[in-house]
């Protein structure tokens, strides 16, 4: 037991951080991969990003960000990359833009709405 | 005030009602079909002979694209009718999605061939860059352009309601 | 044919039901022999409903494969628990499961509720007519009891590895028990909007039933919670998928009621809201169940369906929810109180965290329907996923602790000073803003989300810290079940913003022989085991793992991948390994060209946390069921 533990010791002299799979230039790029591909949907399963899928599409999207961090492409170049060839449905953030509006805004609107009936009501009586 | 509360309150579910209704009784088209077009990009892939690198200029200006490997159970079911489309004249190049070149012209030994040549993408590379996320997968490409991109079995049914429209409409494959 | 038996009984059952419905239409004529009726014949109904359910499960157990349903879902190997299971494991059989647990709450809220309530009938009528209703669907759309006769298979299908677990078990019993538990409230309510009777005390007959309901539904989500984090490999617990959100509002109605509830009980206000917010949680439940239904939505966990189906019960459920919400309108002029909630009072604190709740259901429900909404409009495909509702509920929660903090020192049906130098809620907002920068800084997080997150989490605890303190040392009485369940609120809003902002994963490849090294701990990879078992074989990776501190601890885990032989089914079974504050996670990936394997190494902080607090939640509404409401 000693003897497996000291050669394990030996080895891991050896072996220290080189065996990471996704390979980057600074802890920020490594942090936007793994930030980024939670926001990514897996083009094949019915749910779920893929960071937690390991269909062989959800594999090859990752590499394939890897590359292109590596490459120096932009967090919205690689979205726009997914979703030319995904489609907009891969991207989980769905953008703020006209079509979205109500998505984003309604929550609040639908509170200020509620809130001012509340407060109007008391007023009033 | 009070009547505009008990307005909104019944409107709701009703309009929530109504919106779900139509939802269900809507007609289901074929949700593996995919009319978004974009051009083929650039690739360099050897077929799976190894006899010559083929580039996007080597593709005919009319074909179908269809990705199939050997371990993909659904293609031996879509390979029969793929052999029709064949006799009736219709191009089709094969895109061999992460097969071992050996077990792709193992495969085509033993059923049949229908393509003209099959690019062998062992990484997945072009398929990646073309949307595939599986295998069948099948496109209908024109001058460069993807026209059609169906996930899934090519039938009968999916040919006459998918493809064939549009091959009529672009006065393709005459 | 005993399976006929059974079904016979479901039919018999049927009528029952309806007849009682029909006698409940009849009380009118205020005949006291007919109230009685209803009630008894309710009662057969419920007994037909359970005996075939028993018989379905002697079925199963006893392999009954001229049944399709189980002959589809079930398998002679399996273990007696898992034949049991399998029962609800897809539509049918859960629809005959959600029918029998409404059975099982009406029938027991038939037996306790005194013969002299007013409502007793109306609302045991309403409840025979949900019944019946759904009593046709199942046996008219998703009989479970079609045969394969002549031809009885010999053995069953194959059964899905990953429905064979425990957890993934009894989630749906759980989860079901308290959906269907709501139907209690809303059949009551009902009644009583139907009946107009204002003087009726509606709030103390519905409290308890209500409780016990929200408790089953926290338990059944958290299960649910759990079984994904250990079972799927991903190590997260929650991902906002769309019937994961569909059982999260009925659970946010459901708290918003229970403490409506509350208000309602001890003042004459919000018994409006009360009403709506009972209406809306067994509304939300039906609707919860179209979606899962219906295959109307995409997600992994829908039962898959066809649209005639989905019509149905689109159709019964609009009935009950629409002429529910059509009395609703009806009665609203005279429910809403004259009663003015005072400012800075308890009413109004509670009131405002109703809003917020209904605000966050209304949010999910968006984020929910959104896609079919802009498919609709725009013929485009869209997602909506965890950034979303995310950005949008956090900032909904956190507002929703300080009013609860709020609502703390202040008095019913009175403003109270709140904000005075040296109040408890003023050194509280001050404490907890300190220990929630001290905690940013410690651990070099300024997201708005972590700062929030413990800041509302510390607010709470330290807010209820400083109400015991105060009130053991006086001898004065607080609540203590409130206290309880609001620490559990406390320390889940902190577990879920350290976990969120402290986890992390790598991805590394590795060979037997090797090791990986981090600032916490050196992986060993010592080698691989292969197994044979009766249905899979598998790889058995062992890892040993030694802390790099002076602790130095040394620990085994083994992560494994699975191959099942008759699907070919691949599945990784994620090791685990528990530390107080934060779980080990080895996934095994897949292996590389050069031998190499791809592992997963998450560390998953304050997980256990999050589910700890969830059962201290349900222990402190445990205690609010013993509690005494103030009469009226």
């Amino acid at each position: 037991m000693k003897k497996i533990v000291l050669l394990n010791l030996l080895f891991s002299i050896c072996f220290i951080q080189g065996n990471e799979v996704y390979k980057f230039h600074s802890l920020e790029d490594e942090k936007r991969f793994y930030d980024l591909i939670q926001e990514i949907r897996c083009p094949k399963c019915t749910s779920g990003s893929i960071a937690s899928s390991n269909a062989p599409v959800s594999e090859d999207l990752k590499n394939k960000i890897a590359e292109l961090i590596n490459e120096g492409y932009s967090d919205k170049e690689i979205k726009e990359y997914a979703k030319a060839r995904f489609g907009n449905e891969v991207l989980y953030n769905p953008e703020v833009n006209s079509s979205t509006y109500l998505l984003w805004y309604g929550p609040f609107i639908f509170l200020f709405m509620i809130l001012t009936g509340f407060f109007f009501r008391r007023k009033s009586q | 005030m009070k009547i505009f509360i008990r307005l909104v309150i019944l409107i709701i579910p009703i309009v929530g009602f109504v919106f779900f209704y139509n939802l269900l009784t809507e007609d289901k088209f074929y949700p593996g079909a995919n009319f978004d077009r974009f051009n083929v990009p650039v690739f360099a892939l050897d077929d799976i002979t190894s006899q010559k690198i083929y580039t996007k200029d080597d593709l005919n200006d009319e074909l179908l694209l269809n990705v199939w490997a050997s371990w993909c159970i659904t293609c031996r079911v879509e390979h029969g009718f793929l052999m029709e489309l064949k006799q009736e004249g219709f191009l089709i190049t094969g895109l061999n999605y992460k097969d071992e070149s050996t077990d792709a012209n193992n495969w085509l030994n033993l059923y049949g061939n229908p393509y003209s040549f099959s690019l062998h993408d062992i990484k997945g590379s072009l398929a990646l860059d073309m949307g595939v996320t599986g295998a069948p997968e099948t496109f209908l490409i024109k001058n460069g352009e993807v026209l059609v991109h169906y996930s899934g079995e090519v039938n009968l049914a999916v040919w006459d309601n998918v493809f064939y429209p549009v091959i009529k409409e672009n006065k393709m494959f005459r | 044919m005993i399976a006929e038996v059974s079904h016979f009984f479901l039919v018999t059952a049927s009528g029952l039901f309806l007849l009682s419905f029909i006698f409940s239409t009849l009380t009118y004529k205020t005949n006291h022999n007919i109230e009685i009726l209803v009630s008894r014949v309710f009662s057969y109904g419920s007994y037909f409903v359970f005996v075939s359910f028993l018989i379905y499960i002697w079925l199963s157990i006893q392999s009954d494969f001229s049944i399709r349903y189980i002959a589809e879902h079930s398998n002679k190997d399996l273990a007696v628990f898992y034949k049991i299971s399998s029962i609800w494991s897809a539509h049918e059989g859960s629809m005959f499961l959600w029918i029998v647990f409404l059975s099982l709450w009406s029938q027991f809220f038939n037996f306790k509720l005194p013969q002299a309530d007013l409502l007793k009938a109306p609302s045991i009528g309403i409840l025979s007519f949900i019944i019946f209703g759904f009593l046709i669907f199942l046996l008219f759309t998703s009989n479970p009891y079609d045969s394969l006769l002549p031809i009885a298979p010999a053995n069953g299908a194959d059964i899905n590895p990953i429905l064979q677990d425990p957890a993934l078990a009894i989630h749906p019993p759980f989860l079901y028990l308290g959906y269907v538990g709501f139907v209690i409230a809303f059949a009551y309510n009902t009644a009583f909007l139907i009946k107009g009777d204002l003087d009726i005390n509606w709030e103390k007959i519905i409290r308890p039933w209500s409780l016990i309901a929200w408790i089953l539904l926290t338990i059944g989500i958290t299960l649910g919670s759990w079984w994904a984090y250990y079972e799927l490999g991903w190590g997260g617990y929650w991902f906002w998928d769309p019937v994961e959100n569909v059982a999260l509002m009925p659970w946010m109605a459901g708290t918003a009621l229970i403490h409506s509830l509350y208000v309602s009980s001890r003042s004459n206000s919000l018994r409006s809201w009360t009403i709506l917010l009972s209406i809306s949680v067994f509304s939300l439940s039906l609707f919860g169940a179209f979606i899962v239904r219906s295959g109307i939505i995409d997600s992994v966990h829908a039962f898959a369906n066809d649209p005639q189906r989905g019509l149905y019960l689109l159709l019964f459920s609009g009935i009950l929810i629409i002429s529910s919400l059509a009395f609703y309108a009806l009665r609203f002029p005279k429910l809403v109180s004259s009663n003015l909630i005072k400012p800075k009072s308890k009413e109004s604190f509670l009131s405002i965290n109703n809003i917020l709740f209904v605000t966050a259901i209304f949010a999910v429900m968006l984020g929910v329907l959104y896609p079919l909404i802009f498919d609709f409009i725009y013929e485009e495909r869209i997602s909506v996923g965890p950034p979303y509702y995310n950005t949008i509920i956090a900032p909904i929660a956190f507002l929703s602790s300080i009013f609860l903090v709020f609502s703390v020192g202040s008095s019913w049906q009175r403003s109270s000073k709140l904000f005075f130098i040296y109040s408890p809620l003023s050194l509280s907002i001050l404490l907890s803003i300190f220990v929630a920068c001290f905690i940013a800084f410690k651990l070099q997080n300024f997201e708005w989300w972590f700062i929030g997150g413990n800041f509302s989490g510390f607010l709470i605890l330290i807010r209820y810290l400083l109400l015991v303190i105060n009130n053991i040392s006086k001898k004065m009485y607080f609540n203590k079940a409130s206290a309880i369940a609001h620490a559990g609120l406390g320390i889940l809003l902190i577990s879920i913003s350290i976990n969120a902002g402290l986890s992390y994963e790598k991805i590394i490849n590795i060979k037997a022989g090797d090791s990986f090294q981090d600032d916490m701990y050196t992986f060993n990879l010592l080698d691989f085991e292969l197994i044979n078992e009766d249905n899979f074989d598998s790889i058995k990776a062992k890892f040993l793992i030694k802390s790099n501190d002076a602790s130095e601890q040394v620990f085994y885990m083994f992560p494994e991948k699975r191959k099942y032989f008759i699907r070919g089914q691949i599945t990784s079974e994620s090791a685990i390994q528990i530390t107080p504050f934060k779980d080990i996670y080895i996934t095994l990936g897949d292996q590389l060209d050069n031998g190499h394997w791809v592992v997963n190494i998450q560390y998953n902080y304050f997980i256990r946390w999050i589910w700890i607090s969830a059962i201290i939640m349900c222990l402190g509404s445990l205690m609010a069921i013993k509690e005494r409401s103030i009469k009226k």
